[in-house]
């Protein structure tokens, strides 16, 4: 009890909140659901372990690239594997010891109970994730495209600090970037409120393996509710900026297909016949005759008609990589999303509503409740202005987004297992 | 040139900036101008002086104002991946010079794999060779050139983009006239040349822009009137006089390859005219843009040769190799 008789109501009410940091978590609709693992996931992951016994066993005697190869892929499955079976084997065991006559071991026994169950639900939770398989760019360096929506001038002031936002994260979080492109639209001189400009498209690379399956959940469409700088009456706008994150050829070539762009069989293989390129302005005899400045390329993948145009830097030859850099990694995106279109299709399940599309708005930044929501996690984030600094609350909203797409990518996989075994189930019943 | 209207310096007022509407006559256009403004501001950002950077931007616009190439208001070219010195009295290196040296480079590494040598008559900058010895590690290079200025900003040039290395011989830079008895590397694996190709009439007309012809070396860009006796000994053109040289001496040393720069189709064919014997079995016509072209592919025929025409554009090279 409190020594005082009565306590004010807004202190009592400071003294609740000491204990709570500035990014309050609204965790009820993303509350980990207990997860059991359907009986076909189950085999797989055993008949796994057992190929990743039988191969470390054979590598142990003589080496052999390929194999090594498979057992790196498979070493994650068989490690969370085993820590399954071990919790399992604990769980069973302590099961036994609460039966036992002896008070004492019981009580021990109880209070592990509790500890084993977390550890079983996390080794199964790390099985699953391990079973999903990785996303085929996962492993790839990425390119960040900002692009402002349709609307005023706000947007695109939006469209800048959003770019800023994520160059700023990388510096952060110590990813290498670099800016491919940074156009302002026509009212160049103008500036937004903090200093903005009028973005009208911008690509951020950032060089970093990997940082493909870090950013991905990033893409789609931000939403901005504020006050514009330009707004007399104080009204606040809602304008939204899309952000593209697609897959980027590494510079340094492996030897996967995946990864190898002048290969047929890679998403990110361009017949050069299928593109026409085009200086922006050719004019007059050439040569010595003139001396332009200008660098300026445009690509147009013909088949597709996407048209990429790179105007930033004074060499045209880096202008020609960074569009052909663009171009690629479009083309290989778009090539992926129609293949996932066909495979979600395929998929009649629940998870079919739970999809986004690229239209779908994702995250919404509003200033005059200084908040930032994340639509797909349902979390709301507090402290915007450290968010737009690219800072920790940032990584959280990341993060959250990230833990979001594995829990996705978990269901997907269930519901998939389970429709084949229902499947199979239902002809071996023919069968009979 | 067509006049400007003025609500093109009212809208680069508004919309780029106060000093646009200063270089809008030399650029012509809105996003020319935003451009260059782009790059003159991001030269100064990356170049710290101790004068406000303000007065160092107005300098510099000012300069360019008076129709100075870019390239010599900001000293530098990109080209390839080099950063090439640019100074006046030495041609600046062209958009379709770094387009076929490029594609060059890619000939070669495909096809030779020892070292090889590269031998560059009218070097100017150096830019040939600079980017064919940095794109093929293996290359040794010799460049000449009959004017003082381009050899000395050829040596910067080399020590510029190749500072980390150590002063290596393998690029040796030569003042000489090539109408002079020369002493060459015998039998080099690439033999290139940007000679002067402008023939006098053109270069007083408007199909030569003004900046290049009041603010560019007349010397890099039309054959001199000392040369006409020249000319008339090879039985040629004047403005094809240097080809005719070149390809003398071409043949006195047995270069394996020859790329030559041309002005446009006429000339392009004039130099396969002028090619003797049968020593060069392959014989080609490049365009403008042939790095990243390389899949538009015409045969045409000229005299008894039949010659591949690469790229886009207009013809800017022609190939001869012996392979």
């Amino acid at each position: 009890m409190l020594a005082a008789s009565w306590v004010c109501r807004s202190c009592a009410r400071s003294v609740g909140r000491a204990g709570f940091s500035s990014t309050f978590l609204r965790r009820a609709s993303t509350a980990k659901p207990a997860l059991n693992l359907p009986p076909a996931l189950f085999e797989r992951a055993r008949i796994l372990a057992a190929e990743h016994d039988q191969l470390s066993a054979k590598l142990a005697d003589d080496f052999d690239a390929k194999l090594g190869e498979r057992l790196g892929e498979i070493s994650r499955v068989a490690v969370a594997f085993k820590q399954y079976e071990k919790a399992k084997a604990a769980l069973s065991e302590l099961e036994g010891l609460l039966k036992s006559n002896d008070p004492e071991m019981r009580e021990l026994a109880q209070e592990d109970m509790k500890d084993t169950h977390t550890q079983l639900a996390d080794s199964s939770r790390e099985l699953s994730v391990a079973l999903t398989p990785k996303h085929p760019f996962a492993d790839m360096p990425c390119l960040i495209e900002v692009v402002p929506g349709p609307g005023g001038t706000e947007g695109r002031y939006f469209a800048d600090t959003v770019f800023k936002m994520y160059q700023l994260y990388c510096e952060n979080k110590g990813f290498r970037s670099r800016i491919i492109k940074y156009e302002s639209s026509d009212s160049i001189g103008s500036k937004g409120s903090e200093g903005e400009i009028a973005l009208q498209e911008a690509v951020l690379e950032v060089m970093d393996v990997g940082s493909y399956a870090h950013f991905r959940g990033e893409a789609g469409m931000h939403r901005v509710q504020r006050v514009p700088a330009t707004e007399t009456k104080g009204r606040t706008h809602t304008s939204a900026v899309a952000v593209w994150v697609l897959p980027a050829f590494p510079e340094e070539s492996t030897s996967s297909a995946e990864s190898q762009w002048d290969n047929p069989e890679s998403d990110f293989y361009i017949d050069p016949k299928e593109v026409k390129s085009e200086k922006m302005r050719a004019s007059g005899a050439g040569g010595q005759h003139v001396n332009k400045t200008e660098s300026a390329i445009r690509l147009t993948h013909i088949p597709t008609g996407i048209t990429v145009s790179m105007q930033d830097s004074r060499s045209q030859h880096t202008n020609r990589e960074n569009a052909w850099k663009l171009l690629r990694s479009r083309i290989a995106q778009k090539r992926r999303e129609e293949r996932e279109d066909v495979a979600r299709q395929l998929r009649s399940s629940v998870l079919a509503q739970s999809q986004l599309t690229r239209g779908d708005k994702i995250r919404t930044y509003n200033y005059g409740q200084d908040r930032c929501t994340d639509h797909r996690a349902g979390v709301d984030f507090h402290n915007l202005p450290d968010v737009l600094r690219g800072g920790p609350t940032l990584a959280k909203v990341i993060e959250a987004a990230q833990a979001h797409f594995t829990e996705r990518d978990i269901q997907a996989l269930i519901a998939d297992e389970e429709a084949a075994a229902t499947a199979a189930a239902g002809k071996s019943k023919n069968g009979k | 040139m067509p006049r400007l209207p003025p609500t093109l310096f009212w809208q680069a007022r508004r919309l780029i900036s106060p000093l646009a509407p200063l270089i809008l006559p030399v650029c012509r256009d809105l996003e020319t101008t935003s451009n260059e403004l782009r790059w003159i501001r991001d030269h100064v950002k990356s170049h710290p002086s101790p004068i406000p950077s303000k007065l160092r931007i107005w300098q510099l616009v000012d300069k360019r104002s008076n129709g100075t190439p870019l390239q010599y208001v900001l000293g530098t070219q990109p080209f390839g991946s080099l950063e090439i010195l640019c100074r006046k009295g030495v041609l600046i290196p062209r958009h379709c010079t770094e387009s076929y040296t490029l594609y060059l480079s890619t000939l070669i590494s495909s096809s030779s794999p020892s070292p090889i040598k590269v031998l560059d008559l009218c070097t100017g900058t150096g830019c040939i060779p600079l980017l064919l010895t940095f794109l093929l590690p293996s290359a040794t290079a010799t460049a000449i050139d009959t004017s003082p200025i381009s050899i000395s900003l050829a040596k910067q040039n080399f020590l510029h983009n190749f500072s980390s290395l150590p002063p290596s011989s393998n690029m040796t830079f030569t003042q000489n006239d090539i109408f002079s008895p020369l002493s060459l590397p015998s039998s080099p694996d690439i033999l290139t040349a940007n000679p002067p190709y402008i023939s006098s009439s053109l270069f007083q007309s408007t199909q030569t822009t003004r900046s290049v012809r009041h603010f560019e070396p007349k010397l890099a860009l039309v054959p001199g009137d000392h040369l006409k006796q020249k000319a008339i000994e090879y039985n040629c053109r004047l403005e094809d006089v240097f080809y005719a040289r070149i390809l003398e001496i071409a043949r006195e040393i047995a270069a394996k390859r020859v790329l030559l720069e041309v002005a446009g189709w006429e000339q392009a064919v004039r130099v396969v005219e002028m090619i003797e014997g049968k020593e060069y079995g392959t014989v080609g016509i490049w365009k403008d843009e042939v790095y990243g072209a390389t899949h538009i592919v015409e045969e045409t025929q000229i005299g008894r040769r039949k010659i591949k025409v690469i790229g886009e554009g207009e013809a800017r090279a022609v190939y001869l190799s012996r392979i």
